[in-house]
């Protein structure tokens, strides 16, 4: 070979040289340094990520009733670039779900890859559907697994249970406290599919399970619950009040046994609910309590020892100026005892107490009791209240305060002050959720009781106990709220109602009953507000004779569930068919004693 | 060719054919069993929505609603216990020191 020919072809062995080494490049470029992101185009075409839903827990009383569940549901959806027959799936689709068939041939002319058709389809119907686009060979329909929450116990309990949003998230009541538990953890896995977008199992690639919610199960008892909701209905049909609460607690360990609001909604159709009926007024709402509060200033006098309970008070014969103030009492009273300023509901004897602790001490005592403060319990949107601190109390506020104005409290805060004289001076904190367990009963977290602080001593809470027994006997305010056979220590509340513009409503009250039984060993203490009732005669409208009754009846109903036994003496004093309860209006016409009606007709007590 | 050279190859060969068809057909298995896994899991699905199904209609008859006007329809007839009905056990009471720590011997062995 001649030296050109040889350069020649040197010339050609670099050129292919170079040549091959770019594709070389090249190809170590595509394959290695490139890799992952062409590896990804390629499985996007076929891998995808499918979603594992998680069901959301149920929520359940403290006997596994259900009072919050999820029912299999599916989301009807198309994609349209996926449809063989457009018309042939309208007329099928259409006809099965109830849509106007022009509507849903508008939809699915959009082209678009992911049309939402129709939400919340029952399992049954979906299937039928799927079955008759399976015979009929048409593509572009796909279900979506979904779950609806539903209630089956439709408006009972409603403010303690809340509801969830569109997106299953909990927006109120232990639907949204409990969130975190409830909810879940979404599992996934990758998949491939084929051609015809079905899948190919062994080629499944990572996975994870998911995690359904956790079960909740709250304190509340649907027996109890169920006497609580009939007795409240039947006030409401009564007395037609603009709103009530009913709250039974046991003292010992805060737990609610049962709640019950009106005005309420059905969980069910909650978007057909008002926002008046949405409120859980057992803790949102505030009342000036009236009497049911002198339990406080009495409280605060027997447990400073600055009086005892036979400790005698000068009631001023009925009008007492104060801070150049007039404060009256119902009835004139000279000389009272500490234990008979509770049981006769006395004023001025009630301002005298908190005078004799001071402003400081008394203010002291009433934040002890937990007023001005959440109590804790496990449900969103619970308000403090309202309590002025000494240093903007007025001269007379002193006066005013211990009789249950010029104070806002809400129902629970109290229930849980009165749980607190029932449970020996000891404040608990209010529970809603007694546990907290997995599907297969593995308990993640459970109640226990939360004593807040000793508020009084035992001996002090003993004291104010008997006073209160007093309350429910024939020299007190709450005669009709004795239940025979059993001991019952209560307070009465009537407050005026606070005008919102400023002031009070004339002829509209708050009434309100508060008590415990059996007094000796309470089992749970009750209270039974009543706003603006309306009774045949406005001399009726008082604690004792509309709010008291209420609570004998319930308390009667859930002593016979809880079995608690009568008292021996009064069982059988009491023939065993029940008396037959009557109303103030009966008891009225049947000429009670004068002296009593006089004693129940007056004001603030 | 001798004739143990051409068992070898022979051996050789059907050992390949064997080990392509088993390749065959174990991948062929696979799909098959992945087919079924699909299945069974579908069919699980089916059962468990049917379950929650059947769990929702129980909760909703067994309701505290239903159960009420059930009993307004005349379905169910209940009758409030009388007191004189009721029969209790009465608890024995206990002896102040029942609870303390007390010194125990087992009397069979004592002398």
């Amino acid at each position: 070979m001649n030296p050109k020919s040889r350069r020649r072809c040197a010339l050609l062995c670099a050129a292919f040289i170079g040549l091959f080494s770019v594709f070389s490049f090249r190809l170590v470029y595509l394959q290695v340094i490139k890799h992952d992101e062409y590896a990804g185009l390629a499985a996007e075409k076929h891998v995808y990520k499918q979603n594992i839903y998680a069901e959301r827990g149920p929520i359940l009383d403290t006997n596994n009733e259900v009072l919050a569940h999820n029912i299999p549901v599916e989301t009807v959806v198309a994609d349209a670039t996926h449809l063989n027959d457009a018309q042939a799936v309208v007329d099928v689709v259409s006809d099965q779900l109830g849509i106007e068939p022009e509507q849903l041939a508008e939809k699915l002319s959009s082209g678009r890859r992911y049309i939402v058709i129709k939400r919340e389809v029952p399992e049954a119907l979906a299937r039928a559907l799927a079955e008759k686009l399976r015979g009929g060979n048409l593509r572009g329909i796909y279900f979506e697994h979904d779950a609806a929450r539903i209630y089956p116990n439709g408006s009972m309990l409603c403010h303690v249970i809340g509801f969830t949003d569109f997106e299953h998230h909990g927006i109120q009541g232990v639907e949204a406290s409990m969130e975190e538990y409830l909810h879940g953890h979404d599992g996934y896995r990758f998949i491939e599919h084929n051609r015809a977008g079905q899948e190919i199992v062994p080629y499944r690639g990572q996975e994870r399970a998911p995690r359904d919610g956790y079960h909740v199960h709250l304190t509340v008892d649907l027996n109890l619950q169920n006497i609580v909701e009939n007795e409240i209905d039947a006030a409401m049909q009564e007395y037609s009040p603009q709103k009530a609460t009913i709250i039974l607690m046991r003292p010992q360990t805060g737990e609610i046994l049962a709640i019950a609001n009106r005005p309420n909604f059905d969980l069910n159709f909650r978007s057909e609910a008002k926002p008046e009926e949405m409120k859980n007024r057992a803790i949102i709402d505030m009342m000036e309590p009236g009497s049911t509060f002198k339990i406080v200033a009495a409280a605060a006098s027997l447990n400073e020892h600055k009086l005892r309970p036979d400790s005698t008070v000068f009631c001023e014969n009925g009008v007492w100026n104060f801070g150049g103030a007039v404060l009256h009492d119902h009835r004139p009273f000279s000389y009272l005892t500490v234990r008979d300023i509770l049981i006769k509901s006395s004023n001025i004897g009630a301002a005298k107490l908190a005078l004799s602790v001071g402003e400081s001490k008394f203010y002291e005592y009433i934040r002890r009791f937990g007023f001005g403060e959440r109590t804790g319990i496990e449900l969103p949107g619970e308000i403090n209240g309202l309590i002025r601190p000494p240093q903007s109390w007025s001269k007379i506020s002193i006066t005013r305060i211990p009789m249950g104005h010029e104070i806002g409290v809400t129902p629970l805060q109290m229930t849980l002050a009165m749980a607190a004289i029932a449970n020996g001076g000891k404040l608990v904190m209010p529970r809603i959720v007694k546990s907290i367990t997995t599907s297969d009963r593995r308990t993640i977290s459970s109640l226990s009781p939360v004593v807040l602080r000793q508020v009084i001593s035992p001996e002090t809470a003993k004291q104010i106990g008997d006073a209160l027994r007093g309350v429910v006997s024939d020299q007190g305010t709450a005669a009709a709220a004795a239940i025979p056979g059993f001991t019952i220590a209560g307070k009465t509340g009537t407050a005026q109602k606070v005008d919102p513009k400023g002031g009070y409503e004339q002829g509209k009250y708050v009434v309100s009953f508060v008590g415990y039984l059996p007094a000796e060993h309470p089992e749970f203490v009750g209270l039974v507000v009543l706003d603006d009732a309306k009774t045949s005669k406005p001399e009726l409208n008082y604690g004792g004779l509309v709010a008291g009754p209420i609570f004998s009846r319930l308390a009667e109903k859930a002593a016979r569930y809880l079995d608690l036994e009568p008292h021996e003496e009064i069982r059988k004093a009491i023939p065993v068919e029940r008396v037959r309860k009557t109303t103030p209006v009966e008891r009225d016409r049947k000429g009670v004693p004068v002296e009593r009606v006089a004693l129940t007709n007056a004001s603030n007590h | 060719m001798n004739a143990a050279s051409l068992a070898r190859w022979i051996v050789m060969t059907a050992f390949l054919a064997l080990t392509g068809l088993s390749y065959v057909y174990l991948t062929l298995q696979l799909y098959y069993l992945g087919e079924r896994k699909k299945a069974v899991e579908d069919e699980l699905a089916s059962l468990r929505t049917q379950n929650n199904v059947a769990g929702v209609q129980i909760a909703a008859l067994t309701s505290r609603a239903a159960l009420q006007r059930r009993l307004k329809e005349g379905y169910l007839k209940m009758i409030p216990i009388s007191e004189n009905n009721i029969v209790r056990l009465t608890i024995p009471p206990r002896q102040p020191d029942a609870d303390a720590i007390q010194p125990v011997k087992n009397q069979s062995t004592s002398k």
